[in-house]
């Protein structure tokens, strides 16, 4: 009986009013949310062996560097300048081998023997010089033991560019009538390394085995023990400054980074356009979701105002019925109730709008290479900021219930 | 005690402001006073819907003051029943669903006893009437009914027959004592003029 005395005057059209720019709010947030969350995977996919972001830079290579006469090094006093900036948390050097590299692969050995093909039978072999870096170890992400090094062994852990992979796939095995290899088969393949001096009177055999791939190092990384063992081994025994550094940033996307390198003729090893997307993925993410904060700020104002006018316009029934003894809680139920009601119903929809738009976006968005992210954090924002839009709400009604106390 | 408004003023001897005076269960009072001398200003006092006065109103010696809403409402269904002068109902509830609004409230009232009220005092015919559509007597009539609904000490009935003919001023007497005797209950009414007939009621000038 008391619900039927207070529903009157509930006007439908503000309540809806309530309910859809609190349905849009949340949905434009939840969805700015959801798909920073989601996008942010194609510029943050990190190295499975790198503790966290990392920035690999060298110096850009000029007209110069042909007469031999550049600095192409860093010297102690840049690197100390650039240990002093903000953005950086520790710098790193890239050791170079000083000693040669060449290695060969059988390709086609893995096929069984009953094969058909007898070019596969046959094999084929490519060999070609390369070269060693290694980064402290510091860097990187040793805890899966795949990329550790044991003098007693002749197995080299290497990680190598996927570029070079993809060079080799898309580039050199397509126009050759090479096979395409995959990641796993190359790991799976026996590398034979022949280590040697530069005048050649000392050589190492060893095998070679590709334990990762990197998308920030454009270059062919073994365990720095290993290289300062062989170095001194195979080497002359000539320090050299780093032509290249490796930088642990505070944030991949800070906006300093990128005038601080121009500024200096130095360059990102790697997609150079990931910080400045990351970094724009962030502005329009936050851009975003402050819309829908605001629009969401304004339908909690619709809802506050929208109960206090019709509370108001049922002034002297909540003061008789409170004159009547009944309890306040009993009197402020039927608000309550509304402002509860109302308010489940826009998040409920709301999470079903970003829900609907995640399933339209994320099929495009995976095949450019995001992996999708949870919906856990729009899913917990949205039910925090309902649950704070019900509490204001009925706290506001209980208090306009007892300011009908007295007439 | 005495209002807030009435503070600094002039006022004419009385036997309730700036003096003890104390009401007791079992009792009948009368009060009567010209309009404006706070008659309803009184009621409301003890009912716990205004505060503005000066003094002490004491309940069973413990001071109305401290109470807290949930105890005014814990009063309000168990202890102290209020007819106020504007009555007070929700025009657009029957009658019968106005009386069990409250009666719901307290359970007090078999439906028996509602509906015999409701043939003594001439509305049985409006039982499922909108109150709203009833005369001002007749709504009179229905919200002394209301009042009765509850378990109380004290029952305040601020002008209660101010609308009603002697007849049923009288019937209205009858049955607010029964109910009061049944419970051992004092009736405090006021009147500018058209008083309860009660019997024995002490007179009180405010």
């Amino acid at each position: 009986m008391i619900d039927r005395l207070l529903r009157r005057n509930t006007s439908a059209a503000r309540i809806a009013g309530f309910v859809i720019s609190n349905l849009v709010g949340l949905a434009i947030m939840g969805a700015g949310l959801q798909f920073y969350l989601d996008a942010r995977s194609l510029w943050e996919s990190k190295d499975s062996f790198l503790k966290s972001d990392y920035l690999a830079i060298n110096k850009i290579v000029g007209a110069d560097a042909m007469w031999g006469n550049s600095n192409a090094e860093f010297s102690d006093e840049e690197i100390a300048d650039l240990e002093s900036q903000p953005w950086v948390e520790k710098v790193g050097k890239f050791s170079k081998a000083d000693f040669r590299v060449y290695a060969s692969v059988a390709l086609g050995n893995q096929t069984p023997p009953d094969s058909e093909s007898a070019e596969s039978q046959q094999g084929r072999r490519m060999s070609t010089a390369m070269f060693f870096e290694a980064v402290p170890d510091e860097f990187l992400d040793l805890a899966s033991g795949d990329f550790e090094w044991n003098p007693d062994s002749p197995d080299i852990p290497i990680i190598i560019s996927k570029d070079y992979l993809a060079l080799y796939n898309f580039g050199f095995a397509s126009s050759a009538g090479l096979p395409k290899l995959s990641e796993n088969l190359v790991s799976g393949l026996p590398l034979q390394l022949t280590l040697s001096s530069d005048d050649g009177n000392k050589r190492v055999q060893a095998y070679g085995r590709v334990a990762g791939y990197s998308n920030r190092f454009n270059t062919i990384l073994v365990p720095q023990s290993l290289l300062d063992h062989y170095n001194s081994e195979l080497g002359r025994n000539v320090t050299s400054a780093p032509s290249r550094l490796i930088i642990d940033v505070n944030s991949p996307g800070d906006a300093a980074i990128a005038p601080y390198l121009e500024s200096k003729a130095w360059e990102v090893a790697g997609d150079k356009s990931s910080s400045s997307a990351a970094y724009m993925l962030k502005i329009v993410s936050a851009v975003i979701i402050a819309i829908g904060s605001i629009i969401t700020l304004l339908s909690l104002l619709i809802l506050a105002l929208s109960m206090s006018l019709l509370m108001e316009k049922n002034r002297r029934k909540l003061h008789s019925l409170l004159m009547l003894g009944i309890p306040v809680k009993e009197v402020a139920r039927p608000y309550w109730r509304i402002t509860t009601l109302s308010a489940l119903c826009a998040a409920v929809i709301s999470w079903g709008c970003v829900f609907g738009l995640r399933t339209y976006y994320l099929a495009p968005l995976e095949a450019i290479g995001a992996s999708g992210a949870s919906m856990l954090w729009p899913t917990v924002m949205i039910a925090a900021l309902t649950l704070i839009i019900i509490c204001i709400n009925c706290k506001g009604v209980t208090r306009r219930v007892l300011q009908a106390w007295s007439k | 005690m005495i209002p807030q408004v009435f503070v600094g003023e002039e006022i004419p001897h009385s036997e309730v402001w700036l003096t003890e005076c104390i009401f007791r269960r079992g009792k009948h009072y009368l009060i009567e006073a010209p309009s404006g001398g706070g008659k309803s200003s009184l009621m409301a006092y003890i009912y716990g819907a205004r505060k503005d006065y000066q003094g002490r109103l004491l309940f069973n010696k413990t001071s109305a003051a401290d109470y807290s809403i949930d105890q005014w409402q814990e009063f309000r269904r168990r202890h102290i029943a209020y007819l106020p002068q504007e009555l007070d109902l929700f025009p657009e509830l029957t009658c019968i669903e106005n009386i069990r609004l409250k009666n719901d409230l307290t359970g007090h009232v078999p439906e028996e006893r509602i509906n015999e009220w409701l043939e003594r005092l001439g509305i049985a015919f409006r039982r499922d009437y909108p109150a709203g559509k009833m005369s001002i007597g007749q709504q009179q009539r229905l919200a002394i009914i209301r009042a009765l609904c509850m378990p109380f000490d004290f029952i305040l009935l601020d002008e209660p027959v101010s609308h009603l003919d002697g007849a049923n001023n009288i019937i209205a007497a009858e049955i607010i004592a029964e109910e009061a005797a049944r419970q051992g209950a004092g009736v405090i009414s006021t009147s500018v003029g058209n008083p309860l007939l009660l019997h024995s009621a002490e007179n009180l000038k405010l």
